[in-house]
């Protein structure tokens, strides 16, 4: 008997339509993955995750892919493995299959296997897909390694095929007792909760094994046992089944059996479910008497059809539009009940809900320490993790209300109404709209919950309103318009479902296939970024913009999915487009046009903002840029020029229009032993350049504005020795925004740039291409490593900012009223003139040419260490932590001046700058750090757990007083040590100092974390810490090595002595967070124009 | 108002021809449209129901044009479908006060009385409350029939109403049906002689998407008069019968089948003349119009 189910189910499923789409879409998304990694096609940048440089057809990067489809893959699972007992349900033939002499076990097992072979096979396309592409002509040989089939295969055997038995059972079981398939999505979901459960969980390292274990699909699992591996690792080893996976496999399996039994234990062949719903659904008998007395009457006499006449209390019929809008309103109302009183509704809702408590609870966790759950954390956690069940809801219920009528049989009587179609295609849209407002609500709710849950009670109640209501809600308004319209196009309920499905995935993956523009991404916006200090900022504008232009579309797409709504018979699209035809009347007409206008209207506004007014340069165009610049003045890399010595600027920040207009004068000098007679001036591109000259007589001989490039060549050329002075009014301003909404240095509340913003001398190494693929790609040869420490040329130049030593430093920096503009120095005089105020800042010591300039309004905390002013410049609402960062200084004061040398200014400052980026960085005697990063961390002084992160970075960064502002290397290898590690080594030894080596554990914990993360993408060989260059990762842990050395003094020492570092110290960089900024230097005025990242991390 | 049908076609994506070339004019009054399944019936209801285009041919109620006015004809018309279903979790009432509402009437008092006044009439009163899942086949037909008189009206069509029902429900329901005014139109297609037979004073017979037959009963009755001979015969001779005369209906009886023959004149002595019924005029005008079979 099980052979014969088992066949009969293998050749019912090949012979069904959907088994070869689903292998088609399969295997095409596997053959583009693979593509997208292996091939180089202009304008695609396509990454997974952590891939790092790992061969694209290595068994580590196979499994990734395969196991990222694999999530996908559930969707397909469910609609093959979950249906085969099912479909008897659906048609209704279980009554004859139930009947017929087969066994149970023949039945469920014979159905249930032939389906998991066919889920198999179907899934097959997957491994199938990825080695067609490998091999296909399309793609870059040097990506690949030798194609080994256990690549492929293990993989599919190892998470496939296990997944499939275990979710496979899920399914099967859940429909085949329920009778019903709707649990089918409701357990997908599920599962996926337990995967972002596990992700979650994956934050702090003290849960990886419970994350590895909980992950049903084996995904955490296989991140857990490759974390650390190294390329080589990566390249050529198999995923080793043992330890956490083996466990994980075993132990899902392992429920895949179980739930399975119970299917096969409960499982009855019987008519209905089971004996309760036959209760419930007696059937409402009329009296007995009744019927006999009908009976009795016989039938309809031709007397009776003379008298009787029906009588009906006269009715006025309205067909006013009055009535309609209450006829819409009644409708709408029925189909938001019939949403939210579905049990299934009510799951999916309750598990995102539930999911969103458990992700509470890591709230920007940084070194397992969270932050207080402020408002603008909260909402993000709600767009974020709450946004899936969301898009879950809108795509599955988009459909069922679409469905409704047809799903229960009244759409024909309903049809038949004298209502227009607007009234059914808008009570359904606007159900769907109200759900979500309804989810909206609750999540404000669950917020708040969460706040006062974490005894957090500032409750933001006017931000909760504008995050979800004002900026999220939109989004999902738009969904929806786009999800019916999907319906009604589609209409196939679950074909619906996967195009919407495929949608959301390939939507993830748009500006990776270089569709770049938010103008042709459905919904998008420049980004919405709230801080604190900054609320929404300039973000505001052209995001109301954009959801006017989409909305303007959406109205279009209304349009169209009402014209086509389906109302009678009439299902097939030529017919529906024939009836649309005729349904395009006067009001359809109108909409269209409105929504016409709308859309055309903003769009050449967003188009006038992003492409005319600025210049919309597509990632590709920044690269080509690099290469450009290369190309063109690379030949004038080592000739000679002068070196800044003297900066005297006047800095007008006008925060309210988001320009800065910037005067004054710097004093070069020839410092070589020759005679210099060209003056190479570098500026961004983005300056708008008032005046730029020398002034001493020279001729302009270059005027290169697109690269930012400018030659002077000097009448009388600079002997050694000699100085000249550049004049310089430049100005930075904002014109309407761009298609990433629009820099974020010069704002509203919050303004902060640095000394990228003037000129650079002389041709840098730092702007050109770096990354080694992208160098290929273009042709340029590959880059030489740095320069080495024993080559003393280099002795006279540093990495960083080559074209100055130690500067004379003086600053007036004005801004508007009621804002405080900081710059590094002493604060000569302050005054106010024209309603703006004004500070006068000089520095008494000479300091590196990296200053640093900012403007808020700001609460300022003092407090003193000696003879050294401490002052904490903070955002009005983030008083949590000031004291702990002035202990911190106080407490780094003491030890570096006591262990290094003596403190070489009168004052430190930090200041606060809102999230756009997240790090701290050092400039003479003036701190900037990020609101996200220290000053609304929750640090428990009793958990032993939790690390006093702000305590941490301030250690750092005054540190950096010393490393960096005092001692610095030249440009050779080596000098991030000095820099980085040793400011890193001085900030654990002021944290063990306060909290004890107990505590550093945890700490050094993540350090190694990070160093053994950083690792495993790094392509090239690690150098000894002498020669270390480039390598940020190893940083930090070189700063660990020299901490853990004094406790093992008697081994040998590995490290080298530092005064065997040569290299007296020209500049250098010193922030926490390393970012590009660092190493280009000259472009980092264009990249800080860039994208504003919606994701942080301290440190990347 | 009469309802004007010409030269409707419609054939279906498939490639099945449902309608080809129907014309038929129906006066106010019960008509009765008879046809065996698959004929067309639920074709032409749907097409004259608005919920369905033709190809060509066009339909008028009154002065509208019902394949382009469809709002108009939606405004006058109770449409209760072949097959239909319910929100199972909705009660009588509630569902009956929903779709009042969609046939545009605004005021609550008039809705609640004409609700009121259709489930008593319809026998659902009592059972008003219950959800509309727990009725059975004759109540849910009743149902439909009420939702479709909401609204005053003109145009009434009923798709197959008695398909399925006992004898008691079928009554109860033929009754509700004969109660209808004469004012309007209303078009009831079956399969079931007896429905036509019991309730409509014109009807037409189609069959593959075309007419056969159109008129009152009783005279098409008449053409048939002394062309109908019956005659009882073992099961073994059905066949040859059936090559040798003109058969328009077989029934078995009591172990033996009664045939019944169309024909000018007596064939032989072995058949007895029958008076003739609607069933033979229906059975008669399908076979005539089918391609003689051997």
């Amino acid at each position: 008997m099980f052979w014969e189910i088992f066949r009969f189910e293998l050749r019912y499923r090949i012979l069904r339509p959907a088994t070869w789409i689903y292998f088609l879409v399969f295997f095409v998304l596997a053959f583009l993955f693979m593509l997208l990694l292996g091939s180089d096609i202009e304008g695609v940048n396509f990454s997974i995750g952590e891939s790092g440089k790992a061969l694209v057809n290595s068994p580590y990067m196979i499994t990734g892919l395969t196991t990222g489809l694999g999530l996908l893959g559930v969707l397909i699972i469910s609609a093959i493995v979950g249906n085969p007992v099912y479909r008897d349900f659906e048609h209704n033939t279980h009554a004859l299959m139930f009947t017929k002499p087969v066994t149970k076990a023949g039945y469920l097992g014979g159905r249930f296997l032939g389906s998991v072979v066919i889920a198999i096979l179907v899934l097959v396309s997957i491994p199938l897909g990825f080695y067609v592409a490998a091999i296909s002509p399309w793609v870059e040989a040097d990506k690949f390694g030798p194609n080994s089939f256990l690549a492929y295969a293990q993989p599919f055997l190892l998470f496939i095929v296990p997944n499939i038995i275990f979710t496979g059972a899920i399914f099967f079981t859940t429909a085949s007792l329920t009778r019903s398939m709707i649990p089918n999505y409701v357990g997908c979901i599920l599962i996926w909760v337990l995967l972002r459960v596990a992700t979650s969980l994956v934050a702090d390292l003290d849960n990886q094994t419970v994350a590895a274990l909980i992950d049903p699909l084996g995904r955490a699992a296989y991140t857990d046992a490759t974390r650390y591996w190294t390329l080589q690792e990566k390249n050529h080893l198999l995923i080793p089944l043992s330890g956490l996976l083996l466990t994980n496999r075993l132990i899902w399996i392992g429920v895949g059996i179980l739930v399975w039994a119970v299917a096969f234990f409960r499982f009855k062949f019987s008519y209905q479910a089971s004996d309760k719903k036959n209760r419930k659904q007696v059937p409402v008998q009329q009296q007995a008497g009744d019927v006999q007395e009908e009976l009795a009457a016989g039938p309809a006499t031709e007397a009776k059809k003379e008298t009787a006449r029906l009588t009906l209390p006269k009715v006025v019929l309205d067909f006013s539009s009055r009535f309609r809008v209450k006829q819409l309103l009644r409708m709408t109302r029925q189909e938001f009940l019939s949403v939210v009183r579905n049990v299934y509704f009510l799951v999916i809702a309750g598990a995102g809900v539930g999911l969103l408590f458990v992700s509470a609870g890591q709230i920007g966790k940084i070194y397992d320490t969270a932050t207080l759950p402020v408002t603008y954390q909260i909402t993000d956690i709600l767009g974020g993790t709450f946004g899936l069940f969301m898009f879950v809801i809108i795509i599955f219920y988009s459909g069922e209300l679409i469905w409704r009528e047809r799903g229960s049989g009244v759409n024909l009587l309903i049809d038949a109404m004298p209502v227009p179609g607007s009234v059914f295609y808008l009570s359904k849209l606007f159900a769907l709209m109200l759900v979500q407002v309804l989810l909206l609500v609750v999540l404000m709710l669950c917020g708040i919950l969460v706040q006062a849950m974490l005894g957090y009670f500032n409750f933001e109640i006017g931000l909760y309103l504008k995050a979800l209501f004002g900026v999220n809600l939109i989004d999902w308004w738009l969904m929806c318009v786009l999800a019916i319209l999907v319906h009604v196009l589609v209409n196939n309920k679950y074909l619906g479902h996967f195009v919407l499905v495929i949608y959301y995935t390939f939507s993830f993956f748009m500006p990776q296939l270089g569709i770049e523009h938010k103008m042709f991404k459905f919904a998008s916006d420049t980004g919405m970024f709230y801080s604190d200090m900054n609320g929404y900022g300039h973000f505001a504008w052209p995001f109301f913009i954009f959801k006017v232009y989409w909305s303007g579309f959406a109205i279009l797409l209304a349009v169209l999915s009402n014209l086509l709504f389906v109302r009678g018979t009439e299902s097939g699209f030529g017919g529906r487009w024939k009836q649309a035809r005729k349904r395009f009347s006067r009001p359809a007409k109108l909409a269209a046009t409105c929504g016409f206008v709308i859309f055309a209207g903003s769009g050449a506004y967003i188009f006038y903002n992003t492409n005319v007014l600025n210049d919309y340069g597509a990632s590709g165009e920044t690269e080509q840029a690099m290469v450009e610049y290369e190309k063109k003045f690379s030949k004038y890399k080592n000739i000679p020029q002068p070196k800044i010595v003297d900066v005297k600027l006047d800095v007008d920040i006008f925060p309210e229009e988001r320009d800065v207009n910037i005067s004054g004068t710097m004093w070069l000098k020839n410092k070589s032993k020759t005679p210099i007679d060209s003056v190479h001036v570098q500026l961004s591109p983005d300056v708008k350049i008032k005046y730029l000259r020398l002034a001493e007589p020279a001729k302009q001989v270059l005027d290169d504005r697109k690269q930012g490039y400018f030659i002077y060549d000097l009448d009388k050329p600079m002997q050694p020795g000699d100085s000249v002075q550049l004049r310089l009014d430049i100005a930075y301003e904002s014109n309407g925004f761009t298609n990433e909404g629009g820099a974020t240095q010069v704002v509203y509340n919050g303004t902060f740039f640095n000394s990228n913003y003037l000129p650079f001398i002389g041709y840098t190494e730092l702007g050109e291409l770096s990354g080694e693929e992208d160098r290929k790609k273009h042709g340029l040869p590959a880059k030489e490593r740095m320069k080495s420490v024993y080559d003393s040329v280099n002795y006279m130049t540093n990495a960083l900012t080559p074209d100055a030593d130690w500067i004379r430093f003086e600053a007036t920096v004005s801004t508007s009223s009621g804002q405080v503009a900081i710059a590094p120095g002493y604060l000569q005089k302050e005054w106010t003139e024209n309603g703006r105020n004004y500070f006068h800042y000089k520095m008494d010591t000479p300091i590196l040419n990296f200053y640093s300039f900012l403007s808020a309004r700001y609460e300022i905390k003092r407090d003193k260490w000696k003879d050294v002013n401490i002052e904490i410049y903070h955002h009005k609402g983030h008083p949590y932590n000031v004291d702990r960062m002035i202990r911190a200084i106080k407490k780094s004061l003491d030890y570096y001046t006591e262990n290094f040398t003596p403190y070489q200014f009168r004052q430190v400052r930090i200041i606060e700058f809102p999230r756009y980026a997240s790090f701290a960085q050092s400039f003479p005697n003036t701190i900037p750090y990020s609101e996200s990063i220290g000053f609304i961390a929750d640090v428990d002084e009793n958990d032993p757990e939790s690390i006093d992160y702000p305590f941490y970075v301030t250690a750092h960064e005054v540190a950096h007083q010393w490393w960096a502002h005092q001692v610095i290397g030249a440009n050779v290898q080596g000098s991030a040590l000095m820099i980085e590690s040793m400011a890193q080594y001085s900030a654990l030894m002021v944290m063990e100092k306060e909290y004890g080596p107990e505590k550093m554990r945890k700490f050094l914990k993540y350090e190694m974390n990070q160093y053994l993360r950083g690792r495993s993408s790094e392509r090239r060989n690690e150098l000894p810490m002498i020669t270390m260059e480039g390598q940020q990762y190893i940083h930090y842990i070189c700063a660990e090595r020299l901490y853990r050395r004094r406790f093992t003094q008697r081994r040998p020492a590995r490290l080298p002595r530092q005064n065997g570092i040569p290299g007296s110290a020209v500049h250098a960089v010193a922030g926490i967070c390393e970012i590009p900024a660092q190493r280009n230097a000259r472009l980092a005025a264009v990249c800080d124009h860039g994208p504003v990242r919606k994701h942080y991390a301290l440190r990347e | 108002m009469e309802l004007r049908i010409e030269n409707l076609t419609k054939t279906y994506s498939n490639g099945v021809q449902a309608l080809k070339g129907v014309s038929l004019t129906i006066p106010p009054g019960m008509f009765g449209l008879l046809g065996p399944n698959g004929a067309g019936k639920s074709t032409l209801m749907r097409t004259i129901s608005t919920l369905q285009e033709a190809d060509s041919g066009s339909i008028t109620l009154g002065d509208i044009d019902v394949l382009k006015d469809k709002t108009e004809v939606r405004k006058v018309l109770g449409y209760l479908p072949q097959e239909f279903g319910v929100y199972p979790k909705m009660s009588a009432e509630v569902m009956l006060d929903h779709f009042a509402v969609l046939k545009g009437i605004s005021n609550r008092k008039e809705r609640k009385d004409v609700v009121d006044a259709l489930l008593r009439q319809t026998n659902l009163y009592d059972v008003r409350s219950k959800n509309l899942g727990t009725y059975s086949g004759g109540m849910k037909q009743r149902f439909g029939i009420a939702q479709a008189l909401l609204g005053n009206p003109k145009l009434i069509i009923v798709d197959e109403p008695t398909a399925g029902l006992d004898p008691a429900e079928r009554n109860r329901f033929h009754n509700l049906l004969s109660e209808i005014g004469e004012n309007m139109v209303v078009i009831l297609s079956t399969h079931i002689v007896d429905d036509v037979v019991d309730l409509c004073n014109q009807m037409a017979i189609i069959n593959k998407g075309e007419v056969l037959l159109h008129g009152e009963p009783l005279k098409l009755i008449d053409t048939l008069q002394g062309k109908v001979w019956k005659k009882i015969v073992d099961k073994t001779d059905v066949a040859a019968h059936k090559a040798m005369f003109t058969v328009i209906s077989s029934r078995m009886y009591m172990g033996k089948v009664v045939l019944h023959v169309y024909a000018d004149a007596q064939p032989d002595g072995s058949f007895e003349s029958q008076p003739p019924s609607l069933e033979d005029v229906y059975f008669a005008s399908i076979v005539r119009h089918q391609p003689a079979k051997v």
